[in-house]
């Protein structure tokens, strides 16, 4: 199983030079807004819609990368030959596109929290605030890419492209008008677990 | 546990509405060398896809080493080597990562054969999988399928963009493998001289179905090409059933018969004829006849 992540980011390499790239730059961002006395809550809900929308386009690409590329290369095809099942492979996969957006998110995370302990805003806010963002920008994230995953294993494109759009959209909307309350991200994980099995099935039974 | 390490019981497969295997059984027992034949696109290479699990099949069900093809465990493709069609590798990789990637997923990975392979073939593991020609691209899939010290090895074209003495390496190193015990091997090639070098049992697929099915001596004793010479005109009905092949020219005919036995001899004297001659025919001769449009069935 090592190897088979190992592999996929290897091959994605590009996904996860970016994702650390992106978070360097955001903690970049939030670094001087600390030091400037500027309110952290605003700073930190201001740069999260950026880096969901930033998330969500990088996952719905790092899944379709990795689905397209396979079905083109018949990378599946040699490695199902092998030792390993189709389900590993899959397994595998969606593994290394959580990592990639752990990558992004993690580091985040940890950066807003130890800010959060540092400058104590003088009006006491909602404590899972951070929490909540970092969640749903995940759940957001992982959505994409299993989004992205459906739309690279399909021939078709154009269903799962305008499919990918309208869920951008939406999540977007969603996030504005719900906020990163439980609401969103119930909806998130019911789409994600939809999504996961509707791509596992069809990943099991196409001929490869 | 089964003798049979391949099964294939009632497989049909449809592309596009189009039949290309129409109800196959297939058995190929422990220790066998089974050649399976058949002109382009007949559904060989469909057939080992379907028992790899690779393609799903549209009826009917297939297994290897005891177990269905959709099921197939890790475990079960150590025991089975496979050297693709168009050797199907990943080629944007270099040869040396592509090495490393198989022996880590391998569950048992023989070094020293590999090693002595790869210096047999001379393969730069610097260079990229796609850079490489057909020929080393072909030792590349073979010496992987190899390393893995398999218990079934499936062979589809393995020799083809081959040279001449790559093939020759190639069939010598599957004689060798052929010495060993328990090893079973189904082979798919076009070039008939080699499947009849190794082969112990024949398969030949022809319109969807499998027309022909037994060892390969079997299938030199059964199928006979004649040359019948009669005092008068040749007549036109033999009255034999399995004819594959009939040609007249007045007091001559040649005919190929399946199945050729004393009953069918008996019916042809009745038509005393002036002399009857055999000619020999090679594995090439009986693949032609047998995959004409209207082909007998000669199964064992």
């Amino acid at each position: 199983m090592f190897t088979l992540i190992k592999r996929e980011i290897q091959d994605n390499v590009a996904y996860f030079i970016g994702a650390v790239i992106l978070s360097a730059i955001l903690i970049a961002l939030l670094i001087p807004a600390m030091y400037e006395t500027i309110d952290f809550e605003i700073v930190f809900i201001g740069l999260s819609l950026p880096v969901v929308v930033f998330i969500i386009i990088g996952c719905a690409g790092m899944g379709v990368t990795q689905m397209y590329v396979d079905r083109t290369r018949r990378i599946s095809a040699f490695v199902s030959t092998l030792p390993v099942t189709r389900g590993q492979i899959l397994l595998a996969r969606i593994i290394a596109g959580i990592l990639a957006i752990l990558m992004v998110l993690l580091p985040l995370t940890v950066t807003a929290v130890v800010f959060r302990r540092l400058f104590l805003p003088p009006i006491p806010i909602y404590p899972g605030l951070i929490f909540d963002i970092s969640v749903v920008a995940f759940l957001s994230g992982f959505a994409c890419y299993c989004l992205g995953l459906q739309t690279g294993w399909t021939s078709s494109k154009i269903t799962p492209t305008l499919g990918a759009l309208l869920l951008t959209c939406v999540l977007v909307s969603l996030i504005l008008v719900k906020g990163f309350g439980l609401h969103i991200k119930a909806i998130l994980v019911l789409f994600i677990v939809a999504s996961l099995i509707r791509t596992w099935r069809k990943f099991m039974s196409t001929a490869l | 546990m089964d003798q049979n390490v391949i099964k294939v019981e009632n497989l049909v497969k449809y592309f596009d509405g189009r039949c290309v295997l129409d109800g196959i059984n297939l058995n190929v027992p422990r220790g066998c060398i089974y050649g399976l034949l058949g002109r382009n696109g007949s559904g060989k290479t469909t057939i080992i896809r379907i028992l790899l699990g690779l393609e799903p099949p549209t009826r009917g069900q297939t297994f290897l080493l005891d177990a269905e093809s959709s099921e197939l465990s890790a475990k079960l493709h150590s025991r089975i080597g496979y050297v693709a069609e168009g050797h199907n590798l990943i080629q944007n990789y270099r040869v040396g990562r592509l090495i490393r990637l198989c022996k880590d997923l391998s569950l048992q990975w023989n070094d020293e054969f590999f090693n002595h392979l790869i210096e047999t073939f001379r393969l730069p593991a610097d260079r990229k999988v796609k850079e490489l020609s057909i020929g080393m691209r072909a030792q590349l899939n073979l010496a992987l399928a190899m390393a893995i010290d398999p218990e079934l090895l499936i062979f589809d074209d393995p020799t083809l963009g081959l040279d001449t003495v790559a093939r020759r390496q190639f069939l010598e190193l599957a004689i060798e493998l052929i010495q060993q015990q328990g090893r079973t091997i189904l082979f798919c090639s076009h070039i008939l001289s080699d499947v009849e070098r190794i082969a112990d049992k024949i398969g030949i697929l022809a319109a969807g179905k499998l027309v022909v099915d037994c060892p390969l001596e079997e299938l030199k004793e059964r199928v006979k090409k004649l040359r019948v010479i009669f005092p008068k005109s040749a007549p036109t009905n033999l009255h034999l059933t399995e004819i594959i092949n009939q040609q007249i020219q007045g007091r001559e005919m040649v005919i190929t018969v399946a199945n050729w036995n004393k009953q069918k001899q008996t019916v042809l004297e009745t038509f005393k004829p002036s002399s009857c001659t055999e000619i020999p025919m090679s594995l090439e001769d009986i693949f032609i006849e047998c995959t004409n449009p209207n082909p007998v069935s000669i199964t064992g």
